[in-house]
């Protein structure tokens, strides 16, 4: 890592992060019920066990998720499960609020 | 109804399941229906084998909210047609048939009970990384299967959720011989189909809920609940009306109504509408006695935890509203239970002023704490007792509850409800060794408290996530989560999330005890099952 440089905002914070020996307290955050564990970066909580890390505004991306499927447990997994999930959304910033949830419940 | 199919093996189980509560006759009807669907819809895919056994379905156990996302996949992924009227009838029969028994859900209602700031820690972390990076732990510590089992459900995960490879840390290790030679062995030897727990549980008597019971609870942002809970059975096995009528300690009344099916001899639950609200009770019923969680189905950050006991004649204590007094003070108590009568006792030190009665599952005693004597005291009236008021000289450190929370934006049109946060002040003695930190600590209980948000850092200050997120109410502890959508007045447009700091302050005679929680205010989940 040596030769590694950070340039910019975020890989500064990485590297601070790393420094800091903040690492643990990141993995402790990993286990609230329903929340994904996954960073990288991460939907409910970013790397650094805050928010402004996200891939905010998420509608931004939110085809980048829901296509290959990243974070399946909380979008709507586009690859195989839900292929029309985006039909009536074509564009997510105006569109969100087409955007439906996806587990079929009881309608009576 | 197709009931040609019909096995008397069936029959024989359901009829052990469900035990002394319901008439063979009637446990008939929800076999025979479950049946014939899987004779009609189920075997399009599913291969019979044998006597009333099926690929797949027979060499599983789970919760009734288990079968129902086991279904519910179906209908998603696999074209699976069903009313709902059917899948009822299903998720009823596998679940009596092959549920879980009471102790194999220990540790894990949680997230039946929607207590979704709950922590998880899964031992060893194989299970957590193997499993647990995506959804809750609980989801699979509530199932039970056979090796070959387990294999089919990783297998199955690779092929649907090709990412899952990622999320099993497969940039970093050789991955799969480590899933399918440690982890899936693992689950078949830690979470196996046959248990002697299930077998003891098709065998035991099981609590008949119809009639009135005694409720008490607990719900945060309103305080202490007492309520009478009347059970009728409905026509249909397992099915009956339930209304509620009660009162909150803040004279607020409580009032509602509506239906509840008993799954496996002891899992309720329960729809019902109270004050203009859709409630869900999560409980589990044994010995006499309902545990568990009354939440508001739109906003499951708000909900009550509740103890029931049936009105039968006996005598149970389910709480003492409020839990603590102030040594050296006179306040007046409320003994919540059933078939009070007598003389109530209070411990060391408490002694008893005046005694007002209401019915016979609500006393009123006016009590008197002397200064000299703090501690947990064992409360009791006549043969009934389990219940503890602390007496407490000082507030010594106060905790909010929970310490770490997770609020979701919602609403604004979207299709997702708004999850809110919210907070109590749990209040602690330090004990008679003046030290808090140390074993005779005790917990006084959840006291009121003034409530304050601020930036949780530097990045959340300069993003002003205090001002977009959402809004604590300084009485209540309750935060409301902002709207969803992108958000142009914020930079980049982005979403009203957030990362705050709430702090109670607690008065306690001339000192102010104060603590903080953390609070991620971020974005809605689409995928909403009942186990996240």
């Amino acid at each position: 890592m040596k030769h590694l440089q950070a340039i910019n905002n975020k890989a500064q914070l990485l590297s601070k992060a790393a420094a800091e020996d903040k690492i643990e307290e990141v993995s402790a955050m990993n286990s609230v019920a329903g929340c994904t564990a996954t960073f990288d970066p991460g939907w409910e909580v970013d790397a650094f066990g805050g928010v402004a890390s996200l891939c905010q505004p998420m509608e931004a991306d939110l085809y980048g998720c829901s296509d290959p499927c990243w974070w399946p447990a909380q979008v709507p997994d586009m690859m195989n499960t839900y292929p029309d999930w985006d039909e009536k959304a074509a564009s997510t910033k105006d569109d969100w609020r087409n955007l439906g949830t996806v587990f079929p419940d009881d309608k009576e | 109804m197709n009931n040609f199919m019909l096995k008397p093996l069936g029959l024989s189980l359901l009829a052990a399941s469900l035990g002394s509560m319901a008439s063979v006759a009637s446990a008939a009807s929800v076999a025979e229906q479950a049946e014939g669907i899987l004779n009609k819809q189920c075997v399009a895919c599913h291969t019979r084998e044998g006597d009333n056994q099926w690929s797949r379905i027979s060499y599983q156990r789970k919760t009734p909210e288990g079968w129902l996302m086991t279904i519910a996949r179906m209908q998603v992924m696999h074209g699976l047609e069903i009313s709902d009227a059917d899948r009822r009838v299903l998720v009823k029969h596998l679940s009596d048939t092959q549920g879980l028994a009471p102790e194999e859900t220990d540790g894990y209602r949680y997230v039946l009970e929607r207590r979704l700031n709950a922590q998880e820690s899964l031992e060893p972390a194989l299970l957590a990384e193997g499993c647990a990076r995506c959804h809750s732990g609980a989801r699979f510590k509530l199932q039970r299967r056979d090796e070959a089992e387990w294999e089919h459900l990783a297998h199955f995960h690779l092929g649907q959720y090709p990412s899952a490879e990622y999320q099993m840390l497969s940039r970093d290790r050789d991955w799969f011989p480590i899933m399918m030679e440690k982890l899936v062995p693992m689950l078949g030897e830690q979470q196996p189909l046959q248990s002697s727990e299930w077998s003891s549980w098709q065998q035991a008597t099981k609590t008949d809920m119809k009639g009135r019971w005694s409720v008490a609870g607990h719900m945060p942002g309103k305080g202490d609940l007492t309520a009478t809970m009347v059970v009728t059975p409905l026509a249909g096995e397992d099915q009956f009306s339930v209304s509620m009528s009660g009162q909150y300690a803040d004279g607020t009344p409580l009032q509602g109504s509506g239906k509840a099916t008993l799954y496996t001899g002891y899992e309720w639950r329960a729809n019902l509408t109270i004050d203009g609200v859709r409630m869900r009770q999560v409980f589990a019923v044994r010995d006499g006695q309902l545990t568990g969680r009354m939440f508001n189905r739109n906003d499951e950050s708000m909900g009550a935890d509740i103890s029931a006991a049936h009105m039968d004649g006996k005598s149970t204590l389910l709480a003492v509203q409020p839990g603590y007094i102030k040594a050296g003070t006179q306040s007046e108590l409320m003994l919540v239970g059933t078939g009070l009568s007598g003389m109530p006792t209070f411990g060391k030190g408490v002694e008893v002023v005046s005694i007002r009665k209401d019915s016979d599952r609500r006393m009123h005693v006016t009590v008197r704490a002397s200064r000299n004597h703090e501690g947990v005291n064992a409360v009791s009236i006549g043969k009934a007792k389990g219940v503890e008021l602390a007496v407490y000289k000082d507030i010594d450190q106060v905790n909010v509850v929970p310490a770490y929370a997770v609020a979701r934006v919602g609403g604004n049109g979207g299709s997702t409800n708004k999850l809110f946060a919210r907070f109590e002040a749990e209040a602690w003695s330090a004990g008679k060794d003046g030290q808090t930190g140390t074993a005779d600590d005790f917990r006084i209980g959840m006291v009121p408290a003034t409530w304050e948000a601020r930036p949780f850092d530097d990045i959340a200050a300069a993003d002003n996530d205090l001002g977009f997120a959402g809004r604590l109410d300084p009485r209540t502890g309750v935060f409301s989560t902002a709207d969803a959508g992108p958000n142009p007045q914020r930079r980049m447009m982005t979403n009203n999330a957030g990362h705050l700091t709430v702090t109670a302050q607690v008065q306690d005679g001339n000192q102010t005890h104060s603590a903080d929680a953390e609070l991620i205010v971020t974005v809605q989940r689409w995928n909403n099952p009942p186990i996240p």
